[in-house]
């Protein structure tokens, strides 16, 4: 991204003594390239110094946002934990309508994280064209998959990704996820998985349906009425959509600030470019002054 | 039987939303603050239809009206 701002600067470098040979009086084609340096010297300290404040802003959110994603996990956790000792598994049906939930924000400036969802769900498409919905959390993966998937998109939701998720951000969306009127036979959630501050990898989490959970084949051991399958179904949705919201919303911090620190540290190298090309064209226009002044002297002495 | 808050047309995310609330509001003056930062929810949301995003709307406000409307039915 910098080195691709730059680049015209450097071609004005490149034909700056091209120009001053043709423009005729050579000092002053010099001192503007000095001028221009000087200026470009002068921005990309000034975007250092804004990639270096970013990356530390997200350094602190950082440690909050892996603290609630650690509380998440276990949320999450522990809800799955009744599917698996009641060994639910994603109702078989012929026409399956399932429901993919994608869990990106709103921000940008984090590498790749949201583009990496988006390419799983456009290979997931590419595999089986019908078949799925989409809800979008997030005004990033909405931008980029309405273009393709523009049809499949059922409902969008923005004003993620400013601070960490709550339980309330997740119960809202659930919510309004239950109101939709096509009956899916099971739902995935789409978030980044959270496997070191390097990668992440976009992974699912299935969230049940009712008729699932009703078939699953050890339900006998929980002592429930079947009414409350339905509330367990909403709550477990919750539950999962705060545990991918919260891990998503930690790599994408974690994204931020490496993508910033080599943004940083890019910025840092053309700095010592620009300096060392600021330095000798400097040194050149002094030079050239002083043949210019003593060449002036002889020839005056001479007369 | 049904219980109240489902013949109110409430879900049970928001019979807990509720619950919590009421239990964070009556909470002690400092810890309450820190709390109720949790409950804070700023979504948006828009519903799609062949490919075209309808207005967004704020999600609080349209969970309450649709849980209203199925309270009344």
């Amino acid at each position: 991204m910098l080195s691709r701002a730059a680049r015209p600067a450097l071609r004005a470098a490149a034909a700056a003594p091209s120009r001053a040979a043709a423009a005729g009086p050579s000092t002053a084609a010099t001192y503007a390239t000095l001028r221009e340096i000087e200026t470009r010297l002068k921005s990309i300290r000034n975007i250092e110094k804004i990639t270096n404040t970013m990356k530390v802003v997200a350094s602190t959110k950082l440690t909050r946002a892996t603290r609630s994603m650690n509380d998440s996990r276990k949320y999450g956790e522990a809800s799955n934990e009744v599917f698996k000792s009641a060994e639910t598994a994603a109702a078989e049906a012929e026409d399956k309508k399932s429901l993919v939930i994608v869990c990106s924000s709103d921000k940008g400036l984090c590498g790749g994280i949201h583009s990496g969802l988006s390419r799983t769900i456009r290979r997931m498409y590419a595999e089986q064209p019908s078949g799925f919905d989409l809800v979008i959390i997030g005004e990033k993966c909405k931008a980029q998959l309405q273009r393709t998937n523009g049809k499949e998109i059922q409902l969008s939701f923005a004003g993620v990704g400013k601070d960490i998720p709550t339980f309330a951000d997740a119960q809202a969306i659930a919510d309004q996820i239950v109101l939709l009127p096509t009956e899916y036979t099971d739902v995935k959630i789409l978030y980044n998985k959270f496997i070191n501050a390097t990668s992440y990898e976009p992974t699912f989490i299935e969230a049940f349906s009712e008729e699932a959970i009703a078939q699953s084949p050890n339900l006998s051991a929980f002592e429930v009425e079947d009414e409350s399958l339905g509330n367990l179904r909403e709550y477990s949705l919750a539950n999962s959509l705060y545990w991918a919201l919260a891990e998503g919303h930690a790599c994408e911090q974690s994204a931020r600030r490496n993508a910033m620190e080599n943004a940083s540290k890019n910025a840092g190298e053309m700095i010592g470019k620009y300096q060392i090309l600021y330095n000798r064209t400097r040194q050149a226009v002094i030079t050239g002054e002083l043949v210019e002044i003593i060449t002036g002297a002889i020839a005056s002495e001479e007369m | 039987m049904t219980a109240a808050w489902k013949a109110a047309g409430l879900t049970y995310n928001r019979y807990l939303a509720v619950a919590a609330r009421a239990i964070r509001r009556s909470l002690k003056e400092d810890k309450r603050i820190v709390a109720e930062r949790r409950a804070v929810s700023e979504l948006r949301f828009a519903t799609w239809k062949n490919g075209k995003p309808s207005e967004t709307k704020d999600l609080a406000s349209a969970n309450a009206a649709a849980m209203a409307e199925s309270a009344s039915s």
